[in-house]
């Protein structure tokens, strides 16, 4: 699929696809497409041509029933400032169409998931910048959903915070199918199944992590 | 419909959490509170007609500062992803953000309709042109509404949102002026959609089938327009 702005290629001829139950790692610099991928792969944004399928849904075509599937963690880690925080999980997983007791259920689930308890009851506009990010997965994992996607999830984070949030994401590896992307290769290293590198709006390769013992010098050579 | 219901609960917290809300409410009170004692003391006559007026100007002035935020705010904090990326129609999320901003505006009516019982209890008002004229008023307000979501929908720059609102909304107001340097049939088009044409004969009590409709028609096209461009937005963003 490619996706254009005007006579400017922002995707060209992206063939990509991701097995279920992975952890993919997208790595690539910043302007290299990435987040434009991952916007097309969560609806935001619709391809200038091509198809995209998701766990066997159209993107475009069934986009509701696709979207259904699918958890999201923006780039910039967006919360609604004045919502606390287990209003605002409860907000999403309603959102995503669950109900009654089932809501009260998953938002303590994601709570405690991503060690949120402490702050369950403030407001999100409060928050520091590793809580709210935390704040941000816990919502997209909220449904339950089987494909998960991440913009840069180790953005802002402390170190220790990384390596939770690398454990969490390895976690979910097998019952969920996650796409994270980074322009770190040490965390794409540490925590995905398989690497495609994006330069300049193309994808110039993707491998197994097992068959990439030196992932600097694959990336090196392909740029 | 259930997403509908999740999505203005969510707004209602937003617009009726916000001091905007609150601020905006008293101003229109207090403004029309002040003209209505004015007109009451040097008229003694019990109708509504100049507080309908006020109405009309203070809805086009204010309620541009309650719409900017709809989505330029979530474009600015990046949630209107969060909203996109879920499972719900577009249709739900511009719906849900109308009737947010129509329920306040509605609520600041109904503090205004203080006047008419005062009135009531001093007086004898007519009160066939106070129905015509609420009814007037209330299509005004929706077609500022849908004018503000959709100047909304254009910009993450909320003063940049309410600035072109009050520029729709006064450029229509004024509209039928430029008639007469029209040729046919854009004379005619320029006098309907004139606002205070459309309105002048409803608060004096002449309600014809085809204001109503022109303005609930104006309404609905605002109303599509901020909803495709929420659609555009997939397409350029």
């Amino acid at each position: 699929m490619s996706k254009r702005y005007g006579s400017t290629v922002a995707l060209a001829s992206l063939d990509l696809e991701i097995n279920r139950g992975e952890v993919f790692g997208l790595l690539g610099p910043n302007g290299s497409g990435k987040t434009t991928f991952i916007r097309l792969l969560a609806g935001y944004l619709l391809p200038t041509s091509g198809r995209l399928e998701i766990c066997g849904c159209d993107a475009v075509e069934q986009s509701l029933q696709a979207r259904r599937m699918i958890g999201y963690v923006p780039e910039a880690a967006p919360v609604y400032g004045y919502m606390r925080v287990r209003e605002f999980l409860a907000f999403m997983a309603r959102l995503r169409g669950m109900t009654g007791r089932a809501v009260a259920d998953a938002v303590d689930r994601v709570i405690a998931a991503l060690a949120l308890q402490a702050v369950a009851d403030r407001p999100t506009g409060t928050l520091s910048r590793g809580f709210r990010q935390r704040t941000a997965i816990a919502q997209a994992l909220v449904h339950d959903p089987e494909f998960l996607i991440l913009d840069e999830p180790a953005n802002g984070l402390d170190p220790r915070q990384i390596i939770e949030v690398r454990d969490l994401i390895r976690g979910l590896a097998g019952r969920h199918t996650v796409l994270m992307s980074s322009h770190v290769l040490g965390e794409v290293a540490k925590t995905a199944d398989r690497v495609g590198v994006l330069l300049d709006g193309q994808l110039r390769g993707v491998r197994a992590m097992a068959d990439t013992p030196d992932l600097e010098a694959w990336f090196l050579s392909l740029a | 419909m259930r997403a509908l219901g999740v999505l203005l609960r969510k707004e209602l917290l937003a617009t009726f959490g916000s001091p905007i809300g609150y601020t905006v409410a008293a101003v229109f009170l207090l403004v029309l509170g002040y003209t209505f004692s004015l007109t009451l003391f040097a008229t003694k006559v019990a109708n509504l007609v100049y507080i309908f007026h006020q109405m009309y100007v203070l809805t086009i002035l204010l309620v541009p500062a309650l719409t900017m935020r709809a989505f330029a705010e979530e474009r600015r904090n990046d949630t209107l992803e969060l909203l996109l990326t879920a499972p719900v129609g577009e249709v739900w999320i511009v719906l849900a953000k109308f009737l947010a901003v129509f329920a306040l505006v509605l609520g600041m009516y109904l503090g205004a309709f203080a006047y008419a019982l005062v009135l009531d209890a001093h007086g004898a008002p007519d009160w066939g042109p106070i129905a015509s004229g609420y009814l007037a008023i209330i299509c005004h307000a929706a077609l500022i509404v849908s004018i503000g979501l959709l100047m909304s929908s254009l910009t993450e720059n909320q003063v940049v949102a309410a600035a072109l609102t009050l520029g729709a909304a006064l450029m229509l107001w004024f509209a039928d002026s430029v008639s007469y340097l029209l040729p046919p049939p854009f004379d005619v088009l320029a006098i309907n959609l004139s606002l205070i044409g459309h309105f002048r004969p409803m608060v004096t009590g002449s309600v014809f089938v085809s204001e109503a409709h022109t303005d609930k028609g104006q309404a609905e096209r605002r109303y599509e327009l901020c909803f495709r461009q929420l659609l555009q937005l997939r397409q350029f963003a």
